[in-house]
């Protein structure tokens, strides 16, 4: 017979078999095709459940057992209130408020209404699964256990995760690292604490944890709500309008590392050197007799050059990559940077020189004849 | 087949017996392919300092963890057999035992120390800085550029004029060359078995990498990084040269153009190269009719921006990724075979007309996609704005091939 279970997962058969009508009328393309299929599926699968249920049934009494009325699964009293319709309730308001407000609303909703259908029906379900109030609990939690604790586990980490980087957002940049080190301190200390006081009662350490819990969550929402610091930008290559000229130290931007880690990983090293001669030294070439005035740098090839500032005075280099038809000249530069320190310049360029109308070189705008001839062949 | 072994009588034992035993021999037989004797991409036959480093490193670990493999190997072999269950009594339990695992823990931090001395010793050998010779190398789908520093020495041999070649690396012997790899389009992987471990082409990054060889001779290897298509058709070889004929071939690279005499096939094929593949191949130094340089712009054909150069094709002995030969096999073989001391001298005579495989280039021109699997086809490359990975088909005729076959045989 038409079982309690079977009615549901026949139900579910049908509302698929009409979703997926409807979704493949109104969604065209690739999209339509990949969701027909995936409901198309769900609905199989319903399909094969409410088989299953149809033939075994579920635990029907036969009538003539004495006192099966008082027994029998489905006459237990329901074991207590749940919560489940009033967060499906929740649910469907936020729903209509998402509808007409913003599509987030409207997604968490979808969420909270599944997540709460999911549990009231697995609920109603397991509290008559049979007469034994004890085992219908245990049942419920070997159904949904494995799906709650994961996904609770990955939203509570994720709240941890994003609350902090809030933090560390708008707390000001000095102070972060105290900031941290302090809560990093607290906790290490905490769990000294702990470890050592094995008795600890059990809700004293829910509530500690609660109350951290909270503290963070709260600091976190509070930290999104005031937005993160401003968090100032360091250019280190400059506007192709300011390339040509020479170094201001007001462009110098102290803030800036002015320090390179591509070591090992630039076609070129070029110094100004402290008489204001320009040499590259090629990485590969260990002997200080080898300086070259020529760089030869592949085609369509991103590559990189590092600048040493050896000079006295703040300095920036360009890099005159060439005019190649009816195009502008292609012209890139470092910001200025201050004696002693050093800069990073990465390019590409498409075509060979031979093709360019301008000569490809680095120049050091202001240190007059000197330049490093750029050769790509 | 565990349990097949108390039922050795019976004949679905002797089944598994002798299924075992095709099994061993078929596992022995791969084991010893291996083994192949004439095997130009064999680490274990390391042809330079760098590459031998790595071997004699490789080799001294391979003792010490085969003592420790057999070992381990015998113990459990002893305790199978000893304690072999006979319907004995379990033999008592224990839970922990601190000498012994104290030992156990020792045991292996020494010896993973005593092996740490060499494996660090070498890496500190093979990143040696100072070299002879430092040549770009540069990876796009599916082949590998090389380009000399201009204005640098190179085994003692000055480099007046940029060298760009593909596939086959040209360098001096007993030098220590630098190689500075890097990709123009998705990463690869250089690797000449015999001179040296592999290093990774990245695009933006620069990887250096050390070769030395100690003979003249021809060093074969692959890309060993998938990269798309065609990956198994990326190789390459290093051409390793006595200092008088890399000398050679250095004056040979850097020459100047010869054009074909006028009113040769050739100079009809120069024409038509012009017309058809100058738009992607560098010819240096080639002029067209009114006198302008021709200058190739494969940045706006081809997606990695590059294709090989062409001003001197004919001193390579494979094209296209290295993977079809423009000599033919029996030649192949006696250049490949050469004595170090015959080798230079022959790998200088570039493609001779009596060696030269005419078949391959002919096909590869009719179309080459078809030949080395491509994304050149024309309706399919929305995607990259029209621009192909590889050589497209250039629908050519066979009089057009006949011409450019006969321009490209005086390239060299
Ligand atoms: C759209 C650009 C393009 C055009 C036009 C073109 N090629 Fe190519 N060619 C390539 C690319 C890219 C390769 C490298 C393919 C590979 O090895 O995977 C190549 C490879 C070759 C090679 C092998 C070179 C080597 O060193 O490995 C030869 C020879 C060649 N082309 C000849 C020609 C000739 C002759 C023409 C004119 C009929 C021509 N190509 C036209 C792009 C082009
Ligand atoms: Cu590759």
């Amino acid at each position: 017979m038409f079982t309690t279970g079977s009615k549901l997962f026949f139900g579910a058969t049908a509302l698929s078999v009409a979703c997926a009508v409807v979704f493949a009328a109104s969604t065209g393309g690739p999209t339509g095709i990949m969701g027909t299929v995936g409901l198309l599926s769900l609905a199989i699968v319903f399909g094969f459940l409410a088989g299953i249920n149809f033939f075994n049934a579920d635990g029907n009494v036969p009538g003539m057992q004495q006192g099966a009325e008082y027994t029998a699964a489905a006459a237990q009293p329901p074991v207590g209130s749940s919560m489940w319709p009033l967060v499906a309730a929740v649910g469907v308001a936020g729903l209509v408020v998402g509808a007409v407000s913003t599509p987030v609303v409207f997604k968490v909703s979808i969420v909270v209404v599944l997540a709460a259908t999911a549990e009231w029906m697995v609920q109603g379900w397991s509290e008559r699964a049979s007469a034994d109030a004890q085992y219908n609990a245990g049942v419920r939690k070997r159904m949904l256990h494995p799906l709650e604790f994961p996904i609770l586990g990955a939203l509570g980490l994720g709240a941890v995760v994003y609350a902090f980087s809030r933090i560390m957002l708008s707390v000001d940049k000095e102070s972060t690292p105290w900031v941290f080190m302090v809560i990093g301190a607290l906790i290490a200390v905490g769990a000294f604490v702990f470890a050592g006081r094995r008795n600890a009662s059990r809700s004293t350490i829910v509530g500690i944890c609660t109350v951290g819990a909270v503290a963070l969550l709260g600091a976190g929402v509070a930290s999104a709500v005031q937005g993160q610091r401003t968090i100032e930008e360091h250019p280190t290559t400059s506007g192709s309008a300011l390339c040509l000229e020479g170094g201001t130290e007001v462009e110098i931007d102290d803030h800036a590392s002015q320090d390179v880690s591509a070591k090992s990983s630039v076609i070129a090293n070029i110094f100004l050197q402290s008489n204001d001669v320009v040499i590259a030294r090629i990485p590969g070439f260990t002997d200080p007799e080898d300086n070259f005035s020529t760089i030869t740098v592949p085609r369509s090839a991103d590559v990189g050059i590092r600048f040493h500032n050896d000079s006295s005075s703040p300095q920036r280099i360009t890099a005159r990559l060439g005019t190649f038809g009816d195009a502008a000249e292609v012209v890139m530069c470092t910001t200025v940077v201050n004696p002693g320190k050093e800069a990073f310049l990465s390019f590409k360029i498409p075509k060979t020189n031979a093709a360019s109308s301008t000569p490809l070189e680095l120049v050091i705008p202001g240190v007059e004849g000197q330049q490093i001839a750029i050769v790509v062949p | 087949m565990e349990q097949s072994e108390a039922m050795v009588s019976t004949r679905e034992g002797q089944f598994a017996g002798r299924r075992r035993l095709v099994g061993l021999a078929a596992g022995v037989g791969l084991v010893l392919a291996g083994c192949a004797k004439n095997a130009p991409q064999d680490t274990f036959q390391p042809a330079g300092s760098n590459a031998r480093e790595i071997d004699g490193l490789q080799r001294e670990l391979f003792y010490v963890s085969g003592i420790v493999g057999l070992i381990v190997f015998a113990a459990i072999l002893y305790a199978i057999i000893k304690f072999k269950d006979r319907g004995q009594d379990i033999p008592e339990q224990s839970h922990g035992n601190p000498k012994l695992e104290i030992l156990l823990t020792i045991l292996p931090a020494i010896i993973l120390a005593v092996v740490a001395v060499p494996s660090v010793a070498a890496v500190f050998k093979l990143d040696k800085k100072d070299n002879d010779c430092v040549i770009n190398v540069t990876g796009q789908q599916w082949w590998w550029e090389y380009d000399y520093v201009q204005g640098s020495t190179c085994g003692g041999v000055e480099i007046t004029k940029s060298i760009v070649t593909s596939g086959e690396l040209v360098i001096p012997a007993h030098t220590d060359v630098l190689l500075r790899i890097t990709s123009r389009d998705v990463i690869h992987s250089y690797w000449i078995p015999r001179l040296n471990g592999k290093r990774d082409a990245v695009p933006g990054r620069l990887h250096t990498l050390r070769m030395q060889a100690d003979q003249a001779g021809i060093y074969t290897g692959q890309c060993t990084e998938f990269c798309g298509l065609s990956h198994a058709r990326m190789r390459q070889a290093a051409v390793a040269l006595e200092a008088a004929d890399f000398q050679t071939w250095v004056t040979n690279q850097t020459a100047d153009y010869v054009a074909p005499e006028a009113d040769t096939l050739a100079a009809t094929g120069e024409a038509t190269f012009v017309a058809q593949c100058s738009r992607c191949h560098q010819v240096n130094d080639l002029l067209s009719p009114d006198g302008t340089p021709v200058l190739a712009e494969p940045d706006l054909y081809v997606v990695s921006g590059a294709a090989p150069n062409l001003s001197k094709l004919m001193t390579r002995t494979a094209f296209a990724g290295w993977t079809f030969d423009l000599i033919s096999a029996e030649c192949r073989d006696k250049l490949w075979n050469a004595p170090p001391d015959e080798f230079g001298a022959l790998y200088l005579q570039g493609v001779t007309p009596e060696c030269f495989d005419e078949a391959n280039l002919r096909t590869w021109l009719r179309n080459a996609p078809a030949m080395k699997p491509m994304y050149a086809d024309p309706t399919k490359l929305a995607s990259t704005g029209g621009k192909t990975r590889g050589m497209p088909n250039l629908n050519l005729t066979e009089d057009q091939i006949d011409e450019l076959i006969a321009y490209m045989l005086e390239r060299k």
